[in-house]
């Protein structure tokens, strides 16, 4: 093993061995102001959780010593060991603590039945006179879903392009715009369209407008993530051919690429609108207008009857969307 | 007789460090059909793929009638291209496309955007395509997707849109390696008539010496990324073979 190579796992080790008994004694300390109303310094915790992990690092027998330096001594049944044990504790006292932080009670679940019954009964007796108003709701959420996943495909297609790896030359221009491209579709991938429905519907205003904005910047990072690592999986025999024919740039694109990935795309798109039509219900709940807005306003007016037709109107669009897209994805899969 | 390929002392070093070619020097002439002998690894893949700059050569000189192929860049390099055309072990057609469309695509670097993305619209680019495809015994598979083509029908379709450059060099890279030993001549035969008939200066890279006899009028051999034989496919008995191939080497005939 090369020295500085030792010194960095063994830094790793130390660092792991420290985090790993203070977040112990952090749980430990939780528990008993949970339990006792007792509150512990952090300063306990850290002096604690530092203690505890040199020493055991010192010793050989910690848990970091097991995964980054293994020796004879770590070399033992779980059961057996220090390390074992300590997997052990870290595991139950998590468990325990989230068990706590969650409130989590049984007790509740089983006799307090009688509190859902508003909302079962109104599941059970949906209130048809308002079938119009929901399916013009719902006719909002289908569109709005469907204008997102329009909208996005011509811009993610072209996105896809650029943020595919085999298709940026390894120079310092294609490898900026590679990054960026990628970056951007990353950072607004891992904001959720819920987020982007709360920017839009203060930017535009509350309604279908807004979610529609919200489900397009969604899809267009997520759709070019999906199609960029189609490319990547493309056939290169057929791009080779092509630029071997003297081919242009764009030439090999269009004929070297895009036949490759044109089914798997379509079926991404359809696959995006399924989740889009989904998506659209939630994204209504904080002003995506549709159906989901619907929904929160009789819930809150504790209409249960109104909220039973609604949810049986969302279940089937979701169930039918669903065995659609099932069967047309399955359709291209064979082209 | 007129030059058609020169090569000068070419070396090509990947960025993981190996050293494919090691000074190759080298001359084709117009209408030689010239066999390339070699184990995998030897360096075959690598000189056909610099020759048209798919991979890049690291220093040296190539020549291709008359024209510097290493300074060329962009549509230069495209229009050098246009003359070299290129068969490949995988065939590498779109399988999704129809053969009359791959046949088609033989033709992009004749073309302008607008004129490749209306090919079916054109007669005469039509009617090239079909001649080139019933010149391999294809015509009624044009309409046919290419993934539901045999190897040996692929490989056809793979020849009819070389044909469509009107290269004048045509570089294959183990054209037969994929096929059965029937189909595998019935390929190099047409390979052959292009090479007479036409004559298409032809480098292919092979394993069976078998048809390196048959249809090769010359053979030259790589080792280690350097020629170690440059002759006639006559002159190639069992010690020569053990010396390209290595002392294990057998020879298998394909009949």
């Amino acid at each position: 093993m090369k020295k500085e190579n030792k010194f960095k796992l063994s830094l790793q080790a130390i660092l792991t061995d420290l985090l790993f008994w203070i977040y112990i004694f952090g749980c430990v300390s939780f528990l008993i102001n949970h339990w006792f109303e007792k509150p512990i310094p952090s300063s306990f915790v850290v002096i604690f959780g530092v203690a505890v992990g040199l020493i055991s690092f010192i010793l050989g027998l910690s848990v970091a010593r097991k995964v980054f330096l293994p020796t004879i001594r770590t070399a033992k049944k779980w059961y057996k060991s220090f390390w074992g044990w300590s997997v052990f504790l870290i595991l139950l006292i998590t468990f325990v603590v989230g068990w706590n932080l969650v409130e989590v009670d049984l007790y509740k679940l089983f006799t307090k039945f009688q509190n859902a019954g508003g909302i079962m009964s109104g599941i059970f007796n949906p209130n048809m006179d308002i079938l119009i108003i929901c399916l013009t709701a719902l006719a909002e959420t289908i569109y709005l879903a469907l204008l997102a996943t329009v909208f996005a495909i011509p811009l993610a297609f072209i996105l896809s392009f650029f943020a595919a790896r085999n298709l940026m030359p390894r120079t310092f221009l294609g490898n900026t715009v590679y990054i960026i491209v990628r970056t951007i579709a990353t950072v607004f991938r891992s904001i959720e369209a819920i987020v982007w429905a709360i920017i839009f519907s203060v930017w535009v205003g509350i309604g279908p407008f807004a979610g529609m904005l919200a489900l397009m910047i969604h899809s267009i990072a997520s759709l070019t993530k999906l199609y960029s690592e189609q490319i990547e999986n493309i056939d290169p025999g057929p791009v080779e051919a092509i630029k071997a024919t003297g081919a242009s740039t764009l030439q090999i694109w269009i004929f070297g690429v895009v036949p490759q990935i044109i089914s798997p795309y379509l079926a991404f798109t359809i696959y995006r609108w399924d989740i889009n039509v989904r998506m659209a219900t939630i994204v209504g709940f904080v002003g995506g207008g549709g159906i989901g807005l619907l929904l929160l306003q009789q819930q809150q007016l504790l209409r249960w009857q109104n909220v039973g037709i609604i949810i049986w109107l969302i279940a089937a669009v979701v169930w039918i969307m669903d065995m659609v897209s099932a069967k047309v994805r399955e359709k291209l899969q064979e082209m | 007789m007129k030059s058609m390929i020169e090569l000068k002392n070419l070396h090509k070093v990947y960025a993981t460090g190996t050293h494919a070619l090691k000074g190759i020097d080298l001359e084709v002439n117009e209408g030689e059909f010239c066999i390339l002998l070699g184990l995998s690894g030897s360096g075959k893949s690598t000189l056909l793929r610099c020759l048209n700059r798919l991979i890049e050569p690291t220093s040296g000189d190539i020549i291709i009638d008359g024209m510097d192929v290493v300074a060329a860049k962009g549509k230069k390099l495209r229009h050098i291209r246009r003359k070299i055309a290129m068969i490949f072990q995988q065939f590498n057609l779109i399988k999704n496309l129809s053969s009359l469309t791959n046949v088609l695509t033989g033709k992009l670097g004749y073309s302008s955007l607008v004129h490749s993305l209306t090919f079916s619209q054109h007669k005469d680019d039509v009617k090239t395509a079909l001649e080139n495809l019933r010149r391999v015994g294809l015509k009624e598979f044009a309409e046919k997707k290419t993934r539901n083509l045999s190897g040996g029908q692929q490989q056809r379709v793979a020849i009819a849109r070389a044909l469509m450059q009107n290269p004048k060099v045509i570089l294959a890279d183990e054209p037969v390696a994929s096929l059965d030993p029937a189909t595998a001549d019935s390929v190099m035969r047409y390979l052959g008539e292009l090479n007479k008939s036409d004559k298409m200066t032809v480098i292919c890279s092979l394993h069976f010496l078998s048809l390196a006899r048959k249809y090769g009028t010359r053979v030259v051999a790589l080792k280690d990324g350097k020629i170690v034989f440059d002759g006639t496919p006559k002159e190639i008995d069992e010690k020569k073979f053990k010396e390209i191939y290595g002392e294990d080497a057998e020879e298998v005939e394909i009949r």
